[in-house]
């Protein structure tokens, strides 16, 4: 079982430090000198006197001079049923690609939504440009889950017919955006209403309170996995005995594998059969994806990092060009026809993008044509046109991660670029 | 049912239902193994940071089992202060030994005969001190990449820190210029002089640890474990009797039932009130411990909030 991967996204006073403090908190996972420390340090306290929890996750001190959270921070807390990693995103317009990187390791994202700062006087009640935002970007990463936190329910007076207007605005949303299930959730992080159960302030609300959610969400065990065992391969050591046989590591995707099984290499074609197996528990005789594997093929053939090893039934052949999204996570613009080094899998080769076909419009949930000598600037998404130095055994990112990411990184600057999936 | 009562249990139970209570250790041992072989394959002159610690002892369980059936490809490095517990020295010679390790020592003391470090006064805590002869053994071994132990939950300035992180050629973390970190594709691009630390245990926490070394049975230092130790209350921590950390005038030593939670320089490492004599008798108590491991046991990052981030912008761990 893997623990439950989840993205908390919002904006600086939306009150996301919070909303995490209060599930450590009231998850006991926060500890006497820990309690204690954020006592100490500087204007911890609210206006009532109780502790400010979001210093739990404000890190640095850079963060906590200027009030704001820079990077993707991690936290961790078990319940009896699950347990849970969160990665923090700042919801701040310039750092989009912390949410991006957050949101390629999570399987759910929170979306905090905050009622004080939405008008209640319009007929058509309108979400905030970065709601839209962070439910784009969360969909685009391919997030199984969508759970929309109205947080500070107490300012509004936990008013019921405002909340369900949230909740169909951000119905209209999803409708929009193709996002196929989402949970609303009635929340004060503040004061603890709808976190770790619903109190009598918002006991009208039937649905489970956000803990209880979170403990029962459906987890995939392999994200996209159409079953057909790929292999990229990280490493190939020897035998300690006299033999000095290779074993060929890897994590494995998209299918289970077993031995005797026929596969195949990546680029070459050449086919072996699986003689061996390991797992992290030892010799196995089949592995599932996710195992970290070693396994040993009947025949010597030319197999290193970089290449792949899989399913015989899979394509033999691959393609040196693709269609693919790009979040440009840079500070310096994409050079349209510019050298990058590309990582797929276990491989690094140059890459070239040569056209921009489209840019998607966060706000609007969109994909709008680019014009001609359109360029993408930081934190801008782009369907773009590359063409890679090799042959790859691209697949659509929605059906396999493994095979559907990968990076751009600058040679220059080494920096990393760009998160690409294809499409 | 809490989450701690379940894991008491468990933990009670012994090691069988020890096992079944934490079906996420084996996504946790996947993901730490598909780290290391990144770095196997990534890196040509990789080392293991190892203080011999809980911590670094789980990574080097887990580097041996990624290397299987191959032999251990990489060295281990130890920063030695010269004031170590000697049960931990003595265990490090011998888990070496046994397992046919390569070991590189970095002795405090060579920086100090070098005058790389000054030290205020003769008996002062070293652990600051260490990350000068860290970086000097990189320098010296040319090292490109060194695996260590940290965890995202031991402290804040960790808790943003990369799985792959990068360290500029003077050995200094820039938290404002950290590579974005996207599935499970890493940026090992390195410009000479510059080098990685990698943490494959990032995502796992104290109970995890415990309960992995439970579960694999792997050897810690007896200090881990109940002993009784001469100990003076101070601070409100248990401050162990040493030549390095002598009974005050007005103090007075007492014999106590204690443990070690964690390994470092002999003169700022103080131990808990304990008779715990395994790990499953520790994860019992960590699951009903009310302080968290650093603040019990370090008197050095009691000091300031912040501390850890200061030290890890100097090139600390």
């Amino acid at each position: 079982m893997r623990p439950l991967r989840l993205l908390t996204c919002g904006s600086v006073d939306d009150g996301k430090s919070t909303l995490i403090g209060r599930l450590l908190f009231d998850s006991k996972a926060l500890l006497v000198d820990q309690i204690e420390a954020l006592e100490r340090s500087r204007g911890t306290r609210n206006r009532d006197g109780t502790i400010d929890l979001s210093l739990v996750t404000d890190g640095l001190e850079a963060e906590r001079e200027q009030g704001i959270t820079i990077d993707v921070a991690h936290r961790y807390f078990a319940t009896a049923r699950r347990k849970f990693i969160i990665a923090d995103a700042p919801g701040h317009e310039q750092f989009t690609r912390n949410m991006v990187t957050a949101a390629s390791r999570s399987d759910v994202a929170v979306l905090l939504i905050d009622v004080t700062k939405l008008d209640f006087t319009a007929d058509e009640l309108a979400l905030l440009p970065q709601t839209k935002r962070h439910a784009a970007l969360a969909h685009l990463l391919g997030l199984r889950h969508v759970v929309v936190a109205v947080n500070k329910m107490d300012a509004i007076g936990y008013d019921a017919t405002r909340f369900r207007r949230v909740v169909a605005a951000f119905e209209r949303l999803a409708t929009a955006l193709d996002i196929a299930a989402f949970t609303p959730v009635p929340v004060s992080a503040l004061r603890g209403d709808g976190v770790v159960a619903h109190t009598e302030n918002t006991d009208w609300y039937t649905g489970p309170a956000l803990l209880p959610l979170l403990e029962s969400l459906p987890l995939e065990e392999a994200k996209g996995d159409d079953g057909t065992a790929h292999l990229a391969v990280q490493w190939v050591t020897r035998d300690t005995d006299d033999e000095h046989r290779r074993w060929i590591t890897g994590t494995l995707s998209d299918g289970a594998i077993a031995v005797g099984a026929s596969i195949r290499v990546f680029p070459g074609g050449d086919a072996a059969t699986v003689m061996a197996l390991r797992t992290a528990r030892g010799d196995a005789s089949t592995a599932r994806p996710g195992d970290a594997i070693a396994l040993l093929l009947d025949r010597q053939i030319d197999v290193a990092r970089g290449d792949w090893l899989m399913a015989e039934a899979a394509p033999a052949t691959g393609s040196r060009h693709a269609n693919a999204a790009l979040a440009w996570l840079d500070d310096a613009p994409l050079v349209i026809g510019r050298r990058y080094l590309a990582r797929h899998g276990t491989r690094t080769l140059p890459v070239r993008v040569t056209g921009i076909r489209a840019a998607l419009d966060l706000e609007a949930g969109r994909w709008s044509n680019a014009s001609t000598g359109a360029v993408a600037e930081r934190n801008a998404i782009v369907q773009a046109e590359l063409e890679f130095a090799a042959p790859l055994p691209l697949a659509p990112y929605t059906q396999s991660v493994a095979r559907g990411a990968f990076v751009l990184v600058d040679p220059g600057t080494h920096t990393t670029a760009a998160a690409g999936m294809v499409a | 049912m809490t989450a701690r009562d379940a894991f008491l249990n468990a933990a009670s139970s012994g090691p069988s239902e020890l096992r079944t209570a934490n079906p996420h250790l084996d996504w946790l041992e996947n993901e730490a193994i598909e780290i290391l072989r990144e770095v196997f394959g990534s890196f040509a002159r990789p080392a293991l940071l190892c203080s011999f610690g809980k911590d670094s002892l789980v990574v080097l369980h887990l580097a041996r089992k990624a290397a299987a059936p191959g032999r251990m490809p990489l060295p281990l490095v130890h920063i030695d202060t010269g004031h170590n517990f000697p049960e931990v020295i003595a265990f490090r010679e011998r888990v070496c030994a046994a397992q046919g390790l390569t070991l590189i020592v970095g002795h405090l003391e060579t920086s100090i005969a070098r005058g790389s470090i000054r030290l205020g006064h003769a008996t002062e805590s070293r652990n600051r001190h260490q990350t000068v002869t860290l970086l000097e053994t990189i320098e010296a071994n040319r090292f490109d990449a060194l695996v260590g132990g940290a965890r995202r939950d031991e402290e804040k300035a960790r808790a943003k820190e990369r799985v792959f992180s990068h360290r500029d050629a003077f050995g200094q973390w820039q938290p404002r210029a950290q590579r974005p970190e996207l599935w499970s594709l890493y940026n090992a691009h390195l410009a000479p002089g510059e080098h990685f630390r990698v943490f494959p245990i990032s995502n796992w926490t104290e109970l995890d640890v415990w309960q992995y070394i439970a579960r694999e049975g792997i050897e810690l230092p007896s200090i881990y474990y109940h002993h009784r130790r001469p100990v003076v209350e101070r601070g409100g921590l248990l401050v162990p009797v040493t030549e390095l950390t002598p009974v005050r005038s007005d103090e007075s030593a007492v014999e106590r039932d204690v443990r070690f939670r964690t390994v470092g320089d002999i003169s700022c490492t103080c131990p808990v009130a304990s008779t715990a004599a395994n790990a499953a008798e520790v994860i019992h108590e960590t699951i009903t411990a009310t302080a968290s491991e650093r603040g019990a046991t370090r008197m050095d990052d009691r000091a300031h909030d912040a501390a850890m981030e200061r030290r890890k912008k100097e090139g600390y761990f």
